[in-house]
């Protein structure tokens, strides 16, 4: 027994210098939660939204641009820059998940409402999360004149966007999104043709430096042709992203020209294989209001 | 008997002064502000752990844990700047020796030696470690571009303020 007690304590006492030796090792099991930032570099990818929000207290402003086509009179319309489409966004970080935002858009001077929640933020560490999952949903009202000599209800000009961001940083190279998307129009041309509509965009950026990421997105599920004989295509954009401190610079070029959700979705009458080609631009610029 | 007493009043003592303090909350404030811009950060979660036998001393700290006052600034602290994907934390491993903490201080993947000023206020419960230095950011392979040369300052300040507490 006696030398039972001994081994013990000498036992014991080897282990307190052998801690010592290993002060450091308590360094390397830390399990704190590594959240991921900047999956993408701003709130919209191109034309769609990304999982990203301004933080809290972060006012953006956001100016879109989409130009002329390239077989529109290219030169005569300096490079399309002569009618070109403009949209404005003013959205602001309520909370760090929370977004809320309005736009006004010239194309069928659309004005717009937003609201996008940040539901789940990718992570390692305590906890794994694999991917991030934002929700986003708009509001859009059409201010043009219809000219189709009919009198239209207030509700007709009415249309929603309502999306699922799933989003994935898989280095900090690369990121990636999937956003199921449904779009739903109060007014269609003809009864037979769907008030709802399902897509599905997908989207990634690659960054080539520190502050520059070239870009690319695609939304499937779009090409149909309604039965008043209206044919609608496949969305997509390819671009690069260009940061500089407080400011993101977005160029692209899309076969879209609508700067709103329904319409660039839903309903993009353009085409590349026709020259339906635009170049464009997003930039955007945050204040910080609230500290 | 007797003997086992002795054995066991020494190990006692053995592991007394075998002290060590540790904290996983210490604070660790950064700011490389200038007159044109206020960049300030505070992490509280560093780790810090001291040995009263022979004087090691260590603190980490994860570089993600540093809160900004702008979710912008912060952004870019983690991805232009300190790349914390690749370099997630911040290390200083060394020995606290008559008012100096001399060590390896490893920041951004650079090693680099260091010997600063610091002060331990020692007690049986807790050991408080408090040390003020400055980092020179490029030393430490971060570039700073020529856009913003003017708004950061190259000398980056230190706060180190730990309570660590006896294990």
């Amino acid at each position: 027994m006696r030398s039972f007690v001994f081994a013990f304590l000498i036992f014991s006492a080897v282990q307190a210098f052998g801690q010592e030796d290993d002060l450091f090792d308590l360094f390397d099991d830390v399990e704190e939660v590594q959240l991921t930032y900047a999956t993408f570099k701003g709130t919209q990818l191109i034309n769609s939204a990304t999982n990203e929000t301004p933080g809290e207290g972060v006012l953006q402003y956001v100016i879109a641009h989409r130009f002329g086509s390239f077989n529109d009179d290219y030169l005569y319309n300096f490079f399309g820059l002569d009618n070109a489409q403009i949209r404005m966004q003013l959205d602001y970080g309520m909370t760090d998940k929370l977004n809320v935002g309005i736009g006004r858009s010239s194309f069928l001077k659309v004005a717009d409402g937003f609201i996008k929640y940040k539901l789940l933020q990718q992570q390692t560490g305590a906890k794994n999360v694999p991917v991030s999952l934002t929700l986003n949903s708009s509001i859009n009202y059409r201010n043009a004149r219809y000219t189709d000599g009919v009198q239209h209800y207030t509700s007709d000009r009415i249309s929603y966007l309502h999306q699922a961001i799933i989003a994935r940083k898989w280095n900090r190279k690369l990121s990636t999104l999937v956003s199921p998307s449904i779009v739903h129009f109060n007014l269609v041309p003809t009864a037979q043709d769907p008030n709802t509509t399902a897509h599905l965009t997908l989207g990634g950026r690659y960054k080539i430096t520190n502050r520059m990421a070239l870009t690319g997105e695609g939304t499937l599920m779009s090409n149909r042709e309604f039965s008043s004989g209206e044919r609608y295509t496949t969305p997509f954009a390819l671009g690069v992203d260009i940061e500089t401190g407080g400011h993101v610079f977005q160029l692209h070029i899309s076969n879209t020209r609508a700067l709103n959700g329904p319409f660039w979705m839903a309903r993009n009458p353009y085409s590349a294989s026709n020259g339906g080609l635009f170049l464009g631009f997003n930039i955007s610029r945050v204040f910080t209001v609230k500290e | 008997m007797k003997k086992l007493f002795t054995l066991l009043a020494l190990t006692l003592g053995l592991s007394l002064s075998a002290q060590q303090y540790m904290t996983r909350q210490g604070s660790l404030t950064f700011d490389a502000g200038s007159p044109l811009e206020d960049i300030v950060a505070i992490s509280n979660s560093a780790t810090a752990v001291y040995d009263v036998q022979d004087g090691k001393l260590g603190v980490q700290v994860l570089m993600t844990s540093f809160e900004f006052k702008r979710a912008l600034m912060q952004e870019h602290f983690n991805e232009n700047y300190a790349e914390s994907e690749v370099y997630p934390k911040a290390v200083f491993k060394g020995k606290f020796e008559a008012g100096r903490a001399i060590g390896a201080l490893t920041i951004h993947g650079v090693t680099k030696d260091v010997d600063v000023p610091a002060k331990l206020d020692l007690s049986k419960e807790t050991a408080h470690l408090v040390a003020e230095f400055a980092v020179t950011i490029e030393e430490y392979g971060i570039a700073i571009p020529s856009a913003v040369a003017n708004k950061i300052d190259k000398q980056a300040k230190i706060l180190v303020d730990c309570k660590l507490v006896a294990k």
